[in-house]
């Protein structure tokens, strides 16, 4: 196992950085995943962890050891590309075969590694068909088990579940997830999709215009964003607007005890998410903001509401469909008070 | 255009090509001695004067020996400049294109000539077969161009890519991945330029050295003097020799060669 550590990686293609001195250290093991929109810079990373990209500035450290001017062919490195990039003209079991050859392994021990291989990835019995004789998801996971037998240093996934359905998607986040539990590897995914990222690893790296927006768990990046770009990327979200004084931070959901040091009469943005809030009857006798029901969209496990607030702000609310509330009715918001998290001064407010 | 109108249409135009070739074989297998048409008499002892004809036979294999040797080189610099035309030419992608493709444009007596300044000026003169290959290997360079860049748009890098991630180099990537993957367009583009070498006639006639000729050049020369159905017996033989090559080709490589 190895652990990596990437310090003030940059790198500039001549019209300003792609990637922008980011650092990030990955343990032993550790599946992360770099997320962001299209030309974040996420690839570009991945690409030069690799080392089909030479870093302009910066270190790439495998154990320790600065990799940066090692060829990718020497670098040790398991790749699963977006498109799976099976050699079509061999069979999966040369496919298997070919990084294994590069390494002068004995034939007797690549057929035992790849008969192993083709097990965990549950392909056992299809050594010796062709990719174009695969599905989608089978050639995906022939891809991963090329990447894996050469037993690499660190495995790099470059979108790999971006050409599959939906329902094979989900099937193959768990699937990869395990697979990598299971063999212990150092992970690095990158992904474009929120939900991909939180579900698959053990932290995440929120990256925009070639920064670093937020490393952390999955449940830091949706609970505890570190600003409102993060916020919005990795979910839906409500910005509360709120106002410090003496202590407390005024919302129209209540008074919330100001968390960080801001100063009397500034404004701030709260982050409140869809399914932190409950809808309850106006009649219920609990304590809450009242609102109008403008719209409803039903989508079976979940209704989404979008509510009018007396003041004409809008909120949006997810909540399990038990209690169902047609448009225009009066509800009553109720959100705890742990559940808004601040995103900082809105600008121009600070006092 | 309607269905039978579009079928009379085709016939035309293959009668139009083909009947030559048609006149030249029955040709070649009449029995009287002048080069004549319908042929009087059917016989093969026109074939019988060609293969005991040394001057023929050692143009024939001159003219297989150049086509080889111009296949060999065409096929490496052709393949290997249809590689960068793909892969890394850039911006400067259309240029390459233009460029590798002007042997075609150019009329060849021009680039006959201008080849033969050339091969005087720098020295080799035509002492040696030397010139000549140069100019074949230009004429049939296009050809190889566009079989390989066909084949090569269709090959993705990320297989390269995956090749060197597994820890091949930049040999072995070559050999065992890119290089299967466009062998049709190799072996298309190889043959086309055999096939068209054996057939070159003007550069030939312009850069041959002194003492050699190749197929074309003989029967050419042979024809200025003499008027047998010996010459359609060596065309006859030339056509199927292309033949050969072209089944060949279709046999191995079916439709593919044709993607251009």
């Amino acid at each position: 196992m190895t652990e990596v550590s990437i310090e003030k990686l940059t790198k500039d293609y001549g019209q300003g950085p792609a990637v922008n001195g980011i650092s990030i250290r990955i343990a032993e093991g550790e599946f992360i995943s770099l997320l962001g929109p299209s030309g974040c810079g996420k690839t570009t990373t991945l690409k030069m962890i690799a080392g089909f990209e030479d870093a302009t500035e910066g270190a790439i450290r495998f154990d320790g050891r600065d990799v940066v001017h090692v060829p990718v062919e020497k670098r040790d490195i398991g790749m699963v590309f977006q498109n799976y990039a099976l050699f079509p003209h061999m069979t999966v079991e040369k496919n298997l075969a070919f990084g294994l050859e590069m390494r002068k392994i004995s034939k007797a021990e690549i057929r035992e590694r790849i008969t192993k291989v083709l097990d965990m990835v549950q392909l056992a019995g299809y050594a010796e068909r062709y990719p174009r004789q695969l599905s989608g998801g089978q050639q995906q996971r022939v891809a991963l088990a090329r990447a894996l037998v050469i037993e690499p240093k660190i495995l790099l996934l470059d979108e790999p579940l971006a050409n599959l359905d939906a329902k094979l998607r989900e099937e193959m986040r768990v699937f990869i997830r395990d697979l990598q539990r299971r063999v212990g590897i150092t992970t690095v995914y990158v992904t474009h999709d929120q939900a991909e990222a939180m579900t698959m690893s053990d932290r995440v790296v929120v990256m925009f215009g070639g920064r670093i927006a937020q490393i952390g768990t999955p449940s830091d990046i949706y609970e505890r964003p570190s600003n409102l770009e993060v916020a919005e990327f990795v979910g839906q979200v409500n910005i509360i607007r709120g106002k410090v004084g003496s202590g407390t931070i005024s919302t129209p959901f209540g008074n919330l005890p100001a968390a960080g040091a801001y100063a009397d009469g500034t404004e701030i943005m709260l982050a409140l998410r869809p399914e932190a809030v409950e809808l309850l009857p106006v009649n219920s006798g609990t304590s809450g903001v009242p609102a109008k029901v403008r719209s409803s969209y039903y989508s079976g496990s979940l209704v989404d509401y979008r509510l009018d607030l007396a003041d004409g702000a809008t909120v949006n609310v997810q909540t399990f469909p038990r209690t169902r509330f047609a448009d225009g009715d009066e509800v009553l918001i109720h959100a705890p008070v742990d559940r808004f998290w601040p995103l900082g001064p809105i600008r121009g407010t600070e006092a | 255009m309607s269905k039978p109108f579009f079928t009379v249409y085709c016939l035309i135009i293959y009668a139009f090509l083909l009947t030559p070739i048609a006149v030249v074989v029955i040709a070649s297998f009449n029995a009287g001695a002048f080069l004549t048409f319908p042929p009087q008499g059917l016989s093969f002892r026109w074939y019988v004067v060609f293969f005991n004809n040394e001057v023929f036979m050692r143009a024939i294999r001159t003219s297989l020996w150049i086509a080889a040797v111009t296949m060999v080189i065409s096929g490496i610099i052709g393949t290997t400049a249809a590689i960068f035309y793909v892969q890394y030419s850039g911006r400067l992608k259309e240029a390459v294109r233009i460029a590798m493709l002007a042997p075609l444009l150019l009329p060849e007596v021009l680039t006959a000539i201008a080849l033969l300044f050339f091969v005087y000026s720098i020295g080799i003169g035509t002492q040696t077969m030397f010139g000549m290959i140069i100019g074949h290997v230009l004429i049939t360079l296009p050809f190889v161009f566009i079989n390989v860049s066909a084949s090569m748009e269709s090959y993705d890098p990320s297989w390269s890519m995956a090749a060197q991630s597994l820890g091949a180099g930049r040999f072995t990537r070559f050999r065992r991945i890119m290089l299967p993957l466009i062998k049709p367009g190799v072996i298309g583009g190889c043959l086309f330029a055999f096939i068209i070498s054996f057939d070159i006639f003007t550069i030939s006639f312009m850069l041959k050295n002194v003492g050699t000729s190749t197929l074309p050049i003989q029967l050419f020369d042979y024809l200025r003097t003499n008027f047998t159905p010996e010459a359609a017996a060596v065309s006859t033989c030339s056509i199927v020799l292309t033949l050969i090559v072209v089944v060949i080709s279709e046999k191995m490589l079916g439709l593919r060669l044709h993607r251009f």
